[in-house]
């Protein structure tokens, strides 16, 4: 079937426009923020934006009849090809179906479509007092639809956890048209649900392989009354992971734990040299929130045991100051790029998670590879969780520099699996990571496999992603 | 010449496409696609230097639906500067894929004073006719064209003198680059301009034979134009010998500050010398009464960083200054942009009025023309009694130089 057919068809479900068919518009629907992306174009076939569960129940029906793929997309700012279009197909934008339909405060949880912008959510809810807690770096831009598809967490996971953590239920169209929710019925505000197998589970962090999620139901909690910020600065890098076991050890959990090795604290300074971060091996951004009285009394305790192994620690109560070094980690991952005048930073082999045992190993050795590649690289992360973000940085240009990288990635991927860890701790498998589901999960990769293929025997949900492809390596 | 689009390269290649850009883009917010985000137009002028995608009339469409607001280039944590790309990808598209129209109104009569001049008055006579009104009616012009309202009579350069001195001791001798929306649709402000300086201890000199800044040119791909005329104004005010080019319009400073042609010549904004007068020489100023609110253009706040001068300028002037919210987001003007994309540029714009409206400020004063443009026709739309006005002109009021 040809585009314009496609289109034709399309319109009778969707308002024209609401349906993208010229060739142009759906190239923009090629790519998302992959490495994999720059050099393969995914052009989908057409591209749909629904406001209505009925919308997207009629386009499953449509795509099961006529066998074509599905693929959902929230903003584009994944970085597996997630959303993109590996096999053709129809792309739905769920980005502009935004709207935030209830705060419900009383049962301390919020109904949302699939499209509202994570920090826009969170703008909404603090005029009710409550917040939602997972923080992703791309609080900007992501949309809590995507959150929950790809399970985000980001800089705050080390107290607050991931989205799962926090999704009631869901309702979702399934590949067939048919629409379910899970996590009780229609009408249920339950906060504790332990009945049934917990199909909400299931379906966050699918990635879209089993259906298409159009309402979310989530948990919201009290918003902090204040914040403060530690900043340490180490001159030898296994101290770090160290300091951070003594705040655990007293009895301090803090609300994020960031890590930025020499190179991150490079990139930020050439960045915003206003943020002056001193040179060293490693620093730590501790984070505190919750009472004021509370948070100047854990900012203290912080202060003094992370003082044993630091070189110097700065408590900052100043708002501005702190704005100042969170702005700072959260742009690092972008901010890369400035290290050399040609370079790209890309995101491939990105977000590894290790055992906190093994932080100051698995940075060392990435350290090695990268010598090893001849690649650039820096290194920051939620160090209180394990998670370790590694961003290339390379010249586009050049293909020999391409292919180093690509071999540098495998290998940091490989080096997760091997330490005891992940290839991924956040931001999903999608198309650039499903060669690892086997080495990963071994027999229960194809456990998921059968599920998948029960509900969706057509495979027309987001095909050749997450779930290990068909022979081995071929990827996508 | 502005960059090119190889000239770019690096800059395009250094995007990672994270869509950070969608958070702030204003076409985007009421678009609601990725076509109309910014990473996307940077994704196309990429494609389009690379030859993989062919220039033609949907690119340009494409392309075209950006307000060169600089929100985004300001937003992205690579510092890309889109609107250059998006500048230069406009350029190799005017070559290759010529509009007729375009080149004629933006190359052969926007670049010289006269044709421009003659153009204001055929303009002028067709709306004394009405005819604008039933062009409108019967959808001949485009809805964009009711934009700039009533034409005034006389155009500023016909009103103020070439040189006007200062009221008692002259301390600065400045030319005042006196930009074409200002000449043609407010001359009240230009007078406000000159007579404020001139009070201030300015000597005042407006070369008669200024061409336009540039900026349309460049915004419709016509680069060789725009460099010509920065060229061109460039050396008038070489041999003048002033001390500091000034001007009211945002949009026109800024363009002039980033000409290379300009390199060498002091260009100040108006609002930051008014302000630096105003603190070294402490002259006596009367308190507007009225509520007053300020508008950031995105020439002023984005493209040259510059916000706290005229609020510092407006707090020493009004009895009841506002901020309102959302002050520096784009009013969805850019230029042809609303004539081009009248209905985005609306929808846009509309947020902005129910923006004014919640700070219940009686006065809006902003300095960029177009912005005024854009307010006065939205508040109008809406109703809403609500004056634009440029700061200069409130200055004027309050320094006893009403125009």
């Amino acid at each position: 079937m040809g585009h314009q057919d496609l289109g034709v068809e399309l319109k009778r479900i969707f308002p024209p426009e609401r349906v993208l068919t010229s060739e142009l518009e759906r190239r923009m629907y090629s790519y998302d923020s992959s490495f994999m992306a720059r050099f393969h174009s995914f052009v989908p076939d057409a591209v749909v934006l629904p406001r209505s569960t009925q919308e997207v129940s009629a386009l499953m029906k449509l795509a099961s009849q006529r066998r074509i793929p599905v693929i959902p997309r929230g903003a584009g700012s994944g970085e597996t090809c997630g959303c993109l279009a590996v096999r053709g197909g129809i792309v739905v934008d769920l980005s502009a179906w935004d709207a935030i339909e209830e705060v419900d405060v009383a049962n301390m949880q919020v109904f949302a479509r699939p499209g509202v912008v994570h920090y826009k959510l969170n703008e909404h809810l603090a005029g009710f007092g409550l917040f939602f807690p997972p923080d992703p770096g791309s609080t900007r831009m992501c949309t809590v639809g995507g959150m929950v598809a790809n399970n985000s967490s980001g800089l705050r996971a080390v107290k607050y956890g991931t989205t799962e953590q926090y999704v009631l239920g869901l309702e979702v169209v399934l590949p067939d048209g048919q629409v379910i929710q899970t996590g009780g019925s229609n009408n249920c505000r339950a906060l504790k649900n332990v009945s049934g197998l917990n199909l909400t589970k299931l379906f966050v962090g699918s990635e879209g392989v089993l259906g298409i999620i159009t309402r979310i139901r989530l948990r919201v909690w009290p918003r902090p009354k204040a914040r403060g910020m530690a900043m340490a600065v180490f001159s030898e890098l296994e101290q770090a992971p160290a300091a951070v076991l003594d705040v655990y050890q007293s009895g301090i959990l803090p609300s994020g734990i960031e890590i930025l090795d020499t190179s991150a604290i490079q990139a930020i300074n050439m960045y915003k040299p206003e943020i002056n971060l001193p040179s060293a091996e490693a620093i730590l951004i501790f984070e505190v929130d919750g009472n004021p009285a509370g948070v100047a009394w854990e900012g203290q305790q912080i202060a003094e045991i992370v003082g044993r192994r630091a070189v110097s620690v700065e408590w900052a109560t100043d708002p501005a100051r702190m704005a100042d070094l969170w702005r700072g980690r959260s742009v690092v991952a972008v901010a890369a790029a400035r290290l050399r005048p040609d370079g790209s930073r890309i995101f491939a082999g990105e977000d590894i998670s290790v055992p906190l045992s093994r932080v100051t190993e698995a940075l060392r050795r990435i350290k090695e590879l990268s010598r090893k590649h001849d690649v650039a690289v820096v290194n920051y992360g939620h160090i209180g969780d394990g998670n370790i973000h590694t961003a290339p940085v390379i010249n586009l240009d050049s293909s020999a520099e391409v292919q180093r990288a690509n071999a540098l990635v495998d290998d940091i991927h490989r080096l997760a699996i091997a330490m005891g860890g992940s290839t991924t701790g956040e931001h999903g498998v999608g198309a650039v990571r499903n060669q690892y589901t086997m080495d990963e999960h071994g027999e229960a990769a194809l456990v998921m496999k059968q599920l998948k293929e029960t509900l969706d025997p057509l495979n027309i949900m987001n095909p050749g992603k997450l779930l290990p492809p068909e022979g081995g390596k071929d990827r996508a | 010449m502005p960059e090119d689009l190889e000239g770019l390269k690096e800059q395009y290649l250094r995007c990672v496409r994270c869509g950070q850009c969608r958070s702030v883009c204003p076409v985007f917010e009421v678009v609601k696609n990725e076509t109309a985000t910014p990473r996307g137009k940077v994704f196309l002028a990429h494609l389009l230097a690379t030859g993989e995608i062919e220039a033609n009339s949907q690119v340009q469409a494409q392309l075209s639906r950006c307000l060169l607001c600089r929100s985004c280039s300001k937003e992205c944590p690579s510092a890309i500067p889109v609107h250059q790309i998006v500048t230069a990808a406009r350029a190799e598209l005017a070559v290759k894929v010529p509009s007729p129209v375009k080149r004629l109104v933006f190359r052969k009569i926007w670049t010289r004073p006269r044709r421009l001049a003659l153009a204001a008055g055929v303009t002028r006579n067709i709306q004394a006719l009405g005819l604008d009104k039933l062009g409108l009616y019967l959808r001949l012009l485009p809805p964009g064209f009711a934009l700039p309202g009533r034409l005034p009579r006389r155009p500023a350069h016909t009103i103020i003198p070439a040189i006007t001195p200062a009221t008692g001791e002259t301390r600065l001798r400045v030319g005042y680059f006196l930009g074409c929306s200002t000449n043609f649709l407010f001359p009240a402000a230009a007078a406000s301009t000159v007579a404020v300086l001139s009070s201030l201890g300015c000597e005042v000199v407006i070369p008669p034979e200024l061409k336009c800044c540039g900026l349309p040119q460049l915004a419709s791909g016509e680069a060789a134009a725009a460099s010509a005329l920065a060229s061109a104004n460039s050396e008038v005010f070489r041999r003048l010998n002033v001390q500091a080019v000034v001007s009211d319009c945002a949009s026109c400073t800024a363009t002039l500050k980033e000409s290379p042609e300009f390199d060498g010549l002091k260009v100040t904004e108006l609002s930051e010398l008014l302000l630096e007068l105003i603190q070294k020489y402490s002259p006596g100023l009367k308190q507007i009464q009225k509520p007053v609110t300020y508008h950031d253009p995105c020439h002023l706040a984005k493209a040259q960083g510059i916000t706290a001068a005229p609020r510092e300028l407006l707090r020493l002037t009004c009895m009841d200054f506002r901020e309102m919210d959302g002050a520096a987001d784009c009013c969805g003007s850019g230029g042809a942009f609303a004539l081009y994309h009248y209905r985005t540029s609306m929808s846009i714009l509309n947020k902005k009025i129910a923006n004014i409206k919640k700070s219940g400020a009686e006065i809006v004063a902003t300095s960029c023309p177009t912005c005024i443009m854009q307010l006065r026709h939205g508040l109008a739309a809406h109703g809403c009694k609500t004056d634009v006005v440029h700061t200069v002109e409130l200055l004027g009021k309050t320094l006893g130089r009403e125009t």
